[in-house]
């Protein structure tokens, strides 16, 4: 549009008015995890720096096993990311530059896998781990993770990234004899940072908010991940704590926000080069 | 010999991810099928049964209530997700000093963790929570939000899309930049309202992305689980029941696992039909250059 100073003034504060919904609720959450459980009701909006304290952090280490839990879901998380980015990284590269026998059957699986919602074969995967004996383990909620339609989502991000590599480099380092594995290992993969972090960020957030999955393999407070862990401050007749509800929701979400600033620039070039075009 | 080779190569990169696709999602999605036919409990052998559980799915009330709750549902997001998210990227195209602050501040609820943004939100609606002490210093007695029968499905459609806008505003947005200047300039200079420009030049352009926002968030709909079960836990009175929850019910509350997956082939039959016929719906409305 046209620069019209009114029209701008007039855009800011339609703007600011639409922030609200999106900024509050989070940046409320941050400031009552500060306050004491009787204060986020009687004063929600006020602010009395001097009674500021963070009680209730101390609080939920003191009297549940938050660390063990936040351990878990982290050591899931160092297992799923890089599992998720390699095999998405080879699938993708063979789909994209190599020729070999089933490939077309096996990308059109790969693409159906993407539309299918992984609730919906809970049960028979519920019966196959049950069988091996992992029910109250991590191995269903990290195996689901890699191989869910995020996974999927993976493999087709990373081949559509990899069509878009110039053919020439990889013609060089065969020339220059390496393998097929030496090309993908030194010459691909390196170049292929903004979309492995993209891929990374998608691994994260649904293994990070993976609540489906641990809520049916799950079941001993010592192995529950953060998800279900930020509803288990509760009274023995079921009644919250809000104040530690939200001060575990505070720490549940500051390492994926953090991240996510300092990976921004990266995943949105690779969601706009990668995801629209088709 | 070197067709060989690369034969063996491509083979070998894409069989950790294909087998482990075949056992955990392609081989269960059979499953369910058959799995439909029986009779199975927890404690009990499974029994074949045949189409038993399709005939008592076409008698319960409560299917048919959640069959109209995830259309409500999944329409409610569908339209105000995408309606917004133009909106919002149109509005965040804008050239405009600190435009970036305003996009972040829209992406932010996206990495909100999923449970935290629920649990917040569960904690403002209460009924003596914040946004009730709001109302009531103006002179009005909130309701008891997640709690009436008429507002849950409402309030959670609005919760979600404000917590996954963000994402299809960022994907608009990347689309609307890559479409022509000259083009809305020259409209311009026809005098065609900037409307107008709207639906007549940028959104055929940008309707491949159209198409592909679509059929996420639609996917995404149909399968939304979490703050469903968080907010409200499918009531009140079974008000906001989807699919997806009524068939964790049946399977892992009542552990009636040949009728949760007769939930799931309906789900499943829906939701390929729904990408079927978005696939050839995309021949007549997207609008391709080339």
């Amino acid at each position: 549009m046209r620069a019209n100073p009114y029209w701008n003034a007039l855009l800011v504060a339609f703007l600011v008015m639409v922030s609200v919904p999106f900024v509050v609720p989070i940046a409320w959450m941050f400031l009552s995890s500060l306050k004491s459980g009787a204060e986020i009701f009687s004063s929600p909006f006020q602010l009395d720096f001097a009674k500021l304290s963070l009680d209730n952090f101390r609080e939920i280490f003191a009297r549940y096993p938050f660390v063990r839990q936040y351990l878990n879901s982290l050591y899931i998380l160092a297992i799923v990311i890089p599992l998720t980015a390699l095999l998405s990284a080879l699938a993708g590269y063979a789909f994209a530059r190599l020729r070999f026998w089933g490939r077309e059957a096996l990308f059109i699986l790969t693409l159906g896998a993407m539309m299918i919602p992984n609730e919906l074969t809970a049960v028979p995967q519920f019966i196959l781990f049950k069988n091996l004996g992992a029910i109250n383990t991590h191995l269903p909620v990290i195996l689901l993770q890699v191989f869910s339609a995020t996974g999927a989502l993976a493999v087709f991000l990373m081949r559509q990234h990899f069509i878009t590599l110039p053919k020439e480099l990889e013609e060089a380092g065969r020339i220059d004899g390496l393998s097929y594995w030496g090309v993908f290992w030194h010459i691909m993969l390196p170049l292929s940072r903004p979309a492995l972090v993209t891929v990374a960020i998608f691994a994260m957030l649904n293994s990070w908010n993976d609540y489906f999955n641990p809520l049916i393999y799950l079941n001993s407070e010592a192995k529950l991940t953060l998800p279900l862990a930020l509803q288990r401050f509760t009274d023995p007749l079921g009644g919250v704590f809000w104040n530690l509800t939200l001060a575990g929701g505070t720490l549940v979400a500051i390492p994926v926000l953090l991240l996510f600033w300092l990976a921004q620039r990266q995943f949105v070039e690779s969601l706009a080069n990668s995801g629209t075009k088709g | 010999m070197l067709r060989r080779q690369e034969q063996l190569t491509g083979l070998f990169f894409t069989l950790p991810y294909a087998l482990g696709m075949l056992v955990l999602v392609i081989l269960p999605l059979l499953a369910v099928w058959v799995i439909s036919g029986t009779s199975w409990s927890l404690l009990d052998e499974p029994r074949w049964i045949g189409l038993k559980n399709y005939q008592r799915l076409l008698q319960d009330p409560d299917f048919y209530h959640s069959l109209r709750v995830t259309t409500l549902f999944t329409v409610g997001i569908l339209v105000l997700n995408i309606s917004s998210a133009l909106g919002l990227a149109v509005l965040l195209n804008q050239k405009l000093r600190g435009i970036g602050i305003f996009r972040t501040i829209i992406f932010s609820p996206v990495v909100m963790p999923v449970v935290a943004w629920a649990l917040v939100w569960k904690f403002l609606l209460q009924p003596e929570g914040p946004i009730n002490q709001i109302l009531a210093s103006a002179g009005v007695q909130g309701p008891n939000w997640l709690f009436e029968p008429s507002l849950a499905l409402w309030l959670l459609i609005v919760i979600e899309v404000i917590k996954a806008v963000g994402l299809n505003t960022v994907i608009f947005l990347s689309a609307l930049q890559g479409v022509p200047k000259e083009m809305h300039e020259a409209a311009m200079l026809d005098g065609t309202a900037a409307v107008q420009a709207f639906f007549r030049i940028t959104l055929p352009l940008i309707s491949p992305t159209v198409f592909l926002v679509f059929i996420v968030t639609l996917i995404g709909a149909l399968k939304l689980f979490t703050p469903v079960f968080v907010l409200t836990g499918g009531g009140p009175a079974g008000a906001t029941t989807t699919l997806i929850l009524f068939m964790y019910k049946q399977g892992f509350s009542f552990f009636e696992f040949g009728y949760a997956s007769a939930v799931a082939v309906v789900l499943f039959v829906v939701v390929l039909g729904l990408t079927v016929l978005q696939w050839n719906l995309r021949r007549r409305l997207v609008f391709y250059e080339s």
